[in-house]
């Protein structure tokens, strides 16, 4: 699912990890960013200076521009400030991957974002209110919570998590991993990858597999 | 000897600028190739918003505007032709369709939209939001440039339209009310020199001003890197380019038209 074979940029030495299909795994940096450097590594946004970057087998720094959007429509990405489209409503922007890659909006589409906020403790008249305005009078909070429902939307066979328990009280700390942990499993071969340089934000997190930072380079710690 | 004229850098500076409109034209033609993508209805949502903020939004301004240049010329041709509605309507065609209509309107576009949209692409980029739309399978160039160079170049071509009907409009109920003329007598004065090269050039000067105006915009919008001091740099060179450019092509367009 996701491959790096000795990659090196300016912030890492070697990185080789392993992330298999359907797997649960979090991954530690040391810093905000050389977090920041694992994801745009991973994303194809930096090329490393050497190594492979392969996400659903696709070396994704030799791939062209069409097999590079194939993979990233299998993607769901939690970015850690929203990601959101400043200039689209929090409507649009729940329901812009799915309308553009879809052509039109699910009939259930509606209920599912609804029902996912109640999830994440968002009562009715919030939701209301927040839906036809533009993301950035939000708190960072609950852009993130955006951003995620706009991922879940998609039905992602990878989900990256960027410091989605930062932030946060411990009710929603909660909430959020009973609902991430819950979507993990709703699709079979589905793999979620939580990343944060805060260890303890993922300390509650149960999984056998996560990649701390050691030096330049990541170790396996279970 | 103190050097006032720096020829190196001169010559780098025309290299650098040929270089821009070599990377702009690269641009034009690719969202050409792909403007198939339009089809798509969220990508269409966005041409339909571009036309509405460009078009429709500065309609009263255009219209106010081309009111007022038609009251201009009116008063100043009646001053030196007098009462002579045909001569009158001929230059009010002439000055209106053929050079200040769309030059007219391509510069209120250049005040307004162009800045916005650089400013808009530039901040977009800065903030990450073309990563997030990259990462969410949607190519930043398909979803964000293409509509827009759509958009702003109907726009242009409505906005030139209602400006030339108003300051025609305007200028012929001034003349009406000034000179001793009916208004109909110099409406069918208009008719007489209204042929379709005229109404041709007024729709290919709106087209390349459109298409000019949306690509320069778009291409500085879409060339900030990281730095927020980036984004007024771009606005203004794609005012400066922009206005440059259109005046270039009206120049060369109005040549070839006498020729």
């Amino acid at each position: 699912m996701i491959t790096l074979e000795d990659v090196a940029t300016e912030e890492f030495g070697s990185i080789w990890i392993e992330i298999k299909e359907g797997s649960l795994c979090k991954i530690i940096t040391q810093s905000e960013h050389e977090k920041q450097s694992f994801l745009d590594t991973i994303l194809a946004f930096k090329k490393p200076a050497k190594g492979r970057v392969l996400l659903f087998d696709v070396d994704i720094y030799a791939a062209n521009e069409k097999a590079l959007n194939e993979v990233f429509h299998r993607i769901g990405m939690v970015w850690k400030d929203g990601g959101l489209i400043s200039n689209l409503k929090v409507w649009e922007n729940i329901v812009l991957p799915v309308w553009y890659h879809k052509g039109k909006l699910p009939d259930d589409a509606e209920q599912k974002v609804a029902d996912l906020f109640q999830e994440m403790g968002i009562d009715k008249s919030r939701l209301l209110k927040i839906m036809g305005i533009l993301p950035g009078l939000l708190p960072a909070y609950e852009k993130k919570l955006i951003c995620m429902v706009r991922s879940m939307l998609m039905e992602p066979d990878l989900m990256i998590y960027d410091a989605i328990f930062e932030g946060i009280n411990i009710e929603m700390a909660e909430r959020l991993t009973k609902l991430t942990t819950q979507f993990h499993t709703k699709k079979p071969g589905r793999t979620s990858v939580y990343i944060s340089s805060d260890e303890k934000s993922l300390h509650h997190l149960h999984t056998n597999l996560a990649f701390i930072q050691q030096g330049e380079g990541f170790i396996i710690w279970s | 000897m103190i050097q006032i004229i720096n020829i190196q850098h001169i010559g780098k500076n025309i290299l650098n600028s040929l270089e821009t409109q070599k990377d702009s034209y690269r641009m034009f033609h690719n969202a050409m190739k792909n403007i198939t993508v339009l089809k798509n209805p969220s990508i269409r949502s966005v041409l339909y918003r571009q036309i509405y903020f460009t078009g429709i939004e500065a309609l009263n301004k255009i219209v106010l505007l081309g009111t007022l240049i038609g009251i201009i010329i009116i008063t100043q041709v009646k001053n030196i032709v007098g009462s002579n509605a045909v001569l009158t309507g001929k230059i009010l065609v002439w000055t209106m369709l053929r050079e200040v209509g769309p030059l007219f309107a391509a510069i209120i576009i250049i005040a307004r939209s162009c800045t916005a949209i650089a400013a808009e692409l530039g901040s977009m980029k800065v903030n990450r939001e073309m990563d997030s739309l990259r990462v969410m399978g949607i190519n930043p160039f398909f979803y964000l440039i293409i509509p827009r160079i759509a958009g702003i170049t109907i726009a242009v071509f409505i906005l030139t339209f209602y400006f030339q009907v108003s300051a025609i409009i305007g200028g012929l109920v001034l003349s009406s009310l000034l000179v001793d003329i009916p208004f109909f007598q110099h409406v069918a004065s208009i008719f007489s020199v209204l042929s379709f090269f005229e109404i041709g050039i007024s729709f290919l000067k709106s087209a390349i001003f459109g298409l000019v105006i949306s690509t320069v915009s778009c291409y500085h919008g879409f060339g900030v890197q990281a730095s927020i001091t980036e984004i007024p740099q771009a606005t203004i060179k794609a005012v400066m380019q922009s206005l440059f450019i259109v005046f270039i092509f009206n120049g060369i367009i109005t040549l070839i038209s006498f020729l």
